[in-house]
């Protein structure tokens, strides 16, 4: 035994060493890995910090496109940029407490759930400035900027490609939790889908979401991939050939469940995940695109810049603050009319020809 | 062979267990370890078996110096142990459990069963054992399954049998069947170290004894000693073996036991019928051995037991369906047989220990609130009064020696006013000098005019306390018989026969290899 | 007694080096020496893992032998830095520029404290009788839907509204983990398996819950209840700056009034009794099964305060995440306070500062929180395994032959 030990370690430090003998940087070359930016002098200071909810900052959804959007303004603006993650829903409020602490520039908070701790944090703390993602205050508060995205619209369009890809007649959406954020997905699908119907006559049938009873099938968190497998697993079961899942990583257990159906496609959401999870871009359809990085990168611009305001900034197909990605692998399989439909469509919703309406909408 | 033990010293920490003890084993000697709980038999036996590594000194075979690394090295050197606690599963067959670990294989891989059996087969005809190879362990009886231990070492081809304590689990026949069996043994060449404490069995077979006492060899002996001459030996002092005992004034009745069965839960009956008195200042022994229904009367009268039926009554109190506590409260003391896992709790103090049944009344405690302060001063009372050896009260009882811990166990109960005591095997495990104190403190309670109900598997004790014997055997009393009823009559009782023929074939078969020394004694 | 350690082995007659009770005192003592070298371990171990994940020294790795100063100096500095503001986000930011902002980080430390300490007295007091409470996280959901409900639904003057969510938010915990105690005491049925599945049972009753009109916050589709009123709100000890709330002082009473409990009262000493020897103890006519179901009782009354801190010291509102795992904590907290009162109470006290450091030490130097978990578990790893820590620290131990015999005699 002891013999097997030593000869581990041997081993170990072999490869160590083989490994550490590279060549060293020139003395006096210039460390700029960290901070050194091409912003100015008074950007360097600025920090932009960001709060996750529980599903961290690697979940391919909201979290990590913000914290992309934060990434991308320490390139371009030089600001630092830094993160909290929460375990659950009791961290809120120290993390969001922490980064006051920490002499924050701007606190970006991801998420619905955060709204009641970035509300009491801003008020106690009015001289800070804050943006929170995907949520919006009945009453507007001074130092929140809202960060929404009328995702509906980009969702009809995703509903009427569902609808006309279908082989099945079926298609499917399920959430995470039923709050607002999500449901608005699925509120914008299910309208396209029926928009479809009524504009070629056909009976493509949404399971898991009821507009008017905004009721559906959730699996209740954000964080439990085999709920979001599980759930896929029946809608397939039920004839559903394409799903749309809008719970944040457990969208990823829907597409194991699609890969392992086969011919089954799924619609991704908040990100193109044709991009984000090439581990599933074979089945990927299309995706509901949201771009909160771009809306992050914005607001921490004014920030910096001392622009600051709380008007929310609303996503729409309008201003491509919401898009709907690629056909991906299926370019060649969708209907070859379908992207001009699509185009057209889009350019009905902008121009208020076409009206999505949810009641999840941000209102203006 | 010949074994040698030369200086061997073993120290834990500051504590040294043994000190450079010398032991010589001839061979074919019955060679008999004699010495108190605690005196190092056991690491004696441990280093000689490779448990335990010497500090110093030799384990020397035919004039050879050995080291043993483990029990593996001991047995490839021809030394067979037979544990206290046996090392048999359960659930294997005889020979199963013969081949564990030292596996008959057939073609490299395949167990050889037939070969184990053969084997045990061939032991157990050639030295007279009768076991079955194909019974499973678990349904033959403790005397057997002993056995089974012997034909395991004798089958790894042992020249020196350990035997730790041996005795403590058979009955007085079984005892004389083991005694046939060593000297069968030595026959055949087999020398056998005999470790035990009851000066009996020792002048009974061996040829040699050895006595240690605290570390150290004190001194060896012939069979030929008397007992009372061993037993200084042992403890250092002249310990009185009998105990003084005046004549006995029964009073009234105090426990009436009518047609009482108790059924375990797996439904059988374990106590049958059974009808019992015992007379304020009287001790009634009930003698039998162990699993005979005996634990289930006593915890059925103690308010333990459950799924009983018949009636028990205390001067005239059904006390049937109470529950422990309730009896307690009406005078009743209580020394359980397994005193670490009944008696009490190891991990508390002595001062705890010494309040257990008592800890919620005053003055110890008062609604909720418990006085620690007066515990001890209990405590401190008791430890002095029933002479417990401890560094103090706030010593935890695990750290006491058997002996100790069961005066704990005795000072409790005997520490408020009783109208029945009951005790069952009060000097198992305990050393020959608390024994004698346990004997005295029993006696007094039976003076005092407590009815005392005795339950023990030690024929010495039950001759040595009772005014009156029952002896049970299989759930029932077989018969209720005075105290000085004759050792092999008893033995014969408690293998059921009834008293009438116990006595008539006791008296054709003449005197046993223990009931010689009755003899002697009375000469 | 303490509860990790292993059970005294039963003797065999002559069994050598019996440890006498001087052996034991030096015990007590051992155990706190193992507890603090079990920690420094464990920070030693974190400072490994931290100067690895570190990616500036990967890179100086991979030129270690031209210039092996450059790792060192990294991992140093990134060892330090995580540990400075680990420090400075649970005890003392020194470089803050206020005062309060200097001294909150040990507030902070000490709100993550309160209810890890009353929970991880729930499970050390069931440990002390025997019992192994794996549900108090079971039992702070059930006592935070109490606190929550009173909170939220009733209208009562100050004082009495914040006591009353207390007591609802005790009984109901209490009354969780007395089914387990019940059930154990009349069926046998292992309160491990119960309070596991209690806990199930109690995560899916408050999803429920937050669903039903009672307690979903009107106008919101997700799970989250109403605020609870302020006046049933446990008050701030030092003004709005932080969120230290009464919580800790109860937490503290509640480990004198433990330790009260166990040591100076005849249910605590039936409650020690039955779970050191529930034999002898039933032998000298204690009622087991009442005093296995009165320790489940108290624990989950304990537990249940923990769910009222949650609630009424800091969240305001009960949400699906409300226990945080805080039940699970406790069972570490417990065992490093080696089931003494007062040891869960200290060991509250430095996972809450962990927590609170944690988060500290990911916004300020990127050192994932993941850490903190692993620097937690790596403490109770090393308490269970005393020996190990021995062997590297190479202290000498106590009746190591006797132990070694003990597992060969009757093992």
């Amino acid at each position: 035994m002891k013999k097997v030990v030593r000869a581990t370690a041997i081993a170990g430090a072999a490869a160590l060493a083989l490994a550490a003998c590279g060549q060293a940087p020139d003395e006096n070359g210039n460390t700029s890995g960290n901070g050194g930016g091409t912003g100015t002098e008074t950007a360097s200071n600025f920090q932009a910090c960001m709060v996750t909810d529980a599903g961290g900052v690697d979940d391919r959804s909201f979290n990590a496109s913000a914290w992309k959007g934060l990434q991308d303004a320490e390139k371009e603006l030089g600001v630092k940029a830094k993160y909290v993650e929460s375990n659950s829903e009791t961290d809120y409020a120290p993390n969001v407490q922490q980064m006051v602490a920490d002499d924050c520039g701007i606190i970006v908070t991801v998420g619905f759930l955060l709204g009641d701790a970035t509300k009491a944090a801003a008020e106690a703390n009015p001289d800070e400035k804050f943006a929170i993602v995907d949520f919006q205050y009945e009453q507007p508060v001074k130092n929140i900027s809202p960060l929404i995205f009328d995702t509906a619209q980009a969702a009809f369009l995703a509903g009427y490609v569902a609808a006309d890809t279908t082989k099945t007649g079926t298609v499917a959406t399920f959430g995470g939790i039923n709050i607002p954020t999500v449901s608005i997905f699925m509120d914008g699908f299910v309208d396209g889908v029926a928009y479809y119907n009524q504009a070629k006559g056909k009976q493509v049938k949404v399971l898991g979401w009821d507009k008017a009873k905004q009721n559906g099938s959730f699996t209740g968190d954000f964080n439990d991939q085999n709920k979001g497998k599980n759930l896929t697993n029946t809608f397939i079961q039920q004839g559903a050939d394409i799903v749309m899942p809008v719970a944040g990583p457990v969208g990823l257990g829907a597409a194991a469940a699609a890969q392992e159906a086969g011919d089954v496609m799924i619609i991704g959401v908040d990100s193109d995940w044709y991009e984000s999870a090439p581990q599933y871009k074979s089945i990927v359809l299309t995706s509901v695109v949201k771009e909160i990085d771009n809306s992050v990168l914005d607001v921490t611009k004014s920030a910096a810049e001392d622009k600051f305001t709380n008007e929310p900034y609303v996503g729409t197909l309008e201003n491509e603050g919401v898009s709907i990605a690629g056909f991906g692998d299926f370019e060649s399989q969708v209907s070859p009319s379908l992207q001009q439909e699509v185009d057209d469509l889009k350019a009905k919703i902008i121009s208020g020809e076409v009206k999505v309406e949810s009641p999840s909408s941000p209102k203006s | 062979m010949k074994l040698e033990l030369r200086g061997i010293t073993k120290r834990f920490g500051s504590f040294t267990a043994n000190d450079s003890i010398d032991l010589v084993v001839e061979p074919g000697e019955i060679h008999s370890l004699l010495g108190e709980n605690g005196a190092g038999k056991s690491t004696l036996m441990n280093v000689l078996y490779g448990l335990l590594q010497p500090d110093e000194g030799q384990v020397v075979i035919d004039g050879e110096r050995v080291h043993f690394d483990g029990p593996g090295d001991a047995v490839a050197a021809g030394i067979g142990m037979v544990h206290q606690h046996f090392m048999l599963v359960p659930v294997f067959t005889v020979a199963e459990n013969v081949m564990l670990g030292y596996e008959y294989t057939k073609g490299g891989q395949f167990l050889d069963h037939a070969a184990a059996r053969q084997q045990v087969r061939r032991l157990s005809e050639r030295f007279g054992f009768d076991v079955d190879p194909d019974a499973l362990v678990e349904d033959i009886p403790v005397g057997v399954q002993q056995r089974v231990e012997i034909i395991k070492a004798l089958a790894r081809d042992a020249k020196v049998l350990i035997l730790d304590e041996p005795t403590a689990v058979l009955t007085p026949q079984e005892t004389d069947e083991l005694i046939a069996i060593m000297r069968e043994l030595k026959q055949s060449g087999t020398s056998i170290v005999f470790i035990t404490h009851k000066l009996r069995e020792v002048r009974a077979v061996a040829d040699r004894i050895t006595v240690i006492r605290r570390g150290k060899v004190v001194g060896t002996a012939d069979p030929g000693t008397s007992e009372a001459e061993l037993a200084s030996m042992m403890v250092g002092r002249t310990v009185q073996l009998t105990v003084d005992k005046q004549p006995f004034a029964p009073k009234g009745e105090v426990l009436q036991v009518e047609d009482l069965s108790v059924r375990d839960d797996l439904g059988r009956t374990v106590v049958d019928g059974v009808s019992l008195d015992v007379r304020g200042g009287e001790i009634v022994a009930i003698a039998g051995v162990q699993g005979n229904g005996q634990t289930e009367l006593v915890e059925a009268i103690v308010g333990l037991g459950e799924d009983i039926s018949g009636s028990i009554r205390l001067q005239g109190k059904q006390i049937l369906g109470l529950n422990a506590k309730e009896i307690i409260d009406l005078g009743v003391g209580y020394v359980p047989e397994d005193r670490s896992h009944d008696g009490l709790i190891e991990s508390f103090t002595v001062a705890e220990n010494l309040v257990l049944s008592q800890h919620d009344r005053a003055p110890f405690g008062s609604g909720l609130l418990y006085h620690p302060a007066k515990v001890k001063a209990r405590a401190n009372e008791l430890v002095g009064e029933f002479d417990v050896r401890t560094q103090g009260v706030e010593a935890t009882a695990g750290s006491l020696s058997g002996g100790n811990q069961q005066k704990v166990v005795v000072a409790r109960e005997m520490s408020r006013p009783l109208k029945l005591f009951v005790a069952s095997q009060p000097t198992r495990g305990v050393d020959v000098g608390s024994i004698e104190f346990l004997h005295n403190r029993i006696v007094a309670e039976r003076d005092h005019g407590s009815a005392v109900l005795l339950v023990s598997t030690e024929l010495d004790e039950v001759l040595a306390l009772a005014d009156r014997i029952a002896v049970m055997y299989r759930g029932r009393v077989v018969g209720v018989v005075d105290g000085d009823t004759p050792r092999d009559v008893l033995g014969l009782m408690m293998a059921g026969v009834p008293e009438q023929d116990a006595r008539r074939q006791a008296a054709e078969q003449g005197p046993t290899a223990l009931t010689v020394q009755d003899e002697e004694a009375r000469q | 007694m303490s509860v990790t350690t292993d059970r005294i082995p039963e003797k065999t007659p002559d069994a050598p080096g019996e440890p006498t009770s001087a052996t034991r005192r030096r015990g007590w003592a051992g155990d706190v020496l193992i507890t603090v070298l079990s920690i420094v371990l464990a920070l030693v171990v974190g400072a490994v893992l931290i100067a690895v994940a570190d990616p500036r020294v990967q890179e100086t790795a991979s030129y270690f032998f031209a210039r092996p100063l450059d790792m060192l100096q990294a991992a140093g500095s990134s060892v330090a830095n995580a540990y400075a503001a680990l420090f400075k986000g649970a005890i003392f930011d020194y470089g803050a520029e206020t005062t309060t902002a200097a001294i909150r980080p040990i507030t902070e430390s000490l709100v993550f404290a309160s209810p890890l300490v009353v929970a991880g007295l729930a499970v050390g007091l069931a440990f002390r009788a025997g019992l192994f409470n794996i549900g108090a996280e079971g039992q702070i959901i059930l006592g935070a839907i109490g606190a929550a409900y009173v909170g939220f639904a009733w209208e009562l003057p100050l004082v009495v509204h914040m006591v009353l969510a207390l007591v609802a938010a005790m009984l109901l915990g209490g009354l969780w983990a007395g089914i387990a105690g019940f059930l154990k005491a009349r069926t046998g049925a292992h309160e491990v398996i119960t309070t596991i599945m209690l806990n199930y049972i109690a995560r899916f009753l408050l999803a429920f819950l937050l669903s039903t009109t009672a307690f979903q916050r009107p106008g919101r589709n997700d799970p989250i209840s109403p605020q609870v009123d302020s006046t049933a709100m446990l008050p701030q000890m030092l003004g709005s700056w932080s969120r230290l709330h009464l919580g800790l002082l109860v937490a503290i009473a509640a480990g004198f009034g433990v330790w009260w409990l166990l040591n100076r009262s005849t249910l605590g000493f039936k409650l020690r009794a039955v779970g050191a020897n529930p034999f002898a103890s039933r032998t000298a006519g204690i009622d087991v099964g009442w005093s296995t179901f009165a320790a489940m009782a108290i624990a989950g009354s304990l537990a249940g305060l923990a769910g009222a801190f949650q609630i009424i010291g800091t969240e305001r509102s009960l949400t699906g995440g409300v226990s945080a795992g805080i039940g699970f904590d406790a069972i570490t907290v417990a065992l490093l306070g080696r089931g003494n009162p007062f040891g869960i109470v200290l060991a509250g006290f430095l996972f809450g500062a962990l927590k609170a450091g944690g988060v500290t030490m990911q916004a300020r130097t990127g050192t994932p929180i993941d850490l903190v978990f692993v620097v937690q578990s790596l403490i109770v790893l090393f308490i269970a395994a005393p020996p190990l820590v021995r062997a590297i620290f190479r202290i000498r131990a106590q009746g190591a032959g006797s132990m070694q015999v003990s597992k060969g005699w009757n093992a």
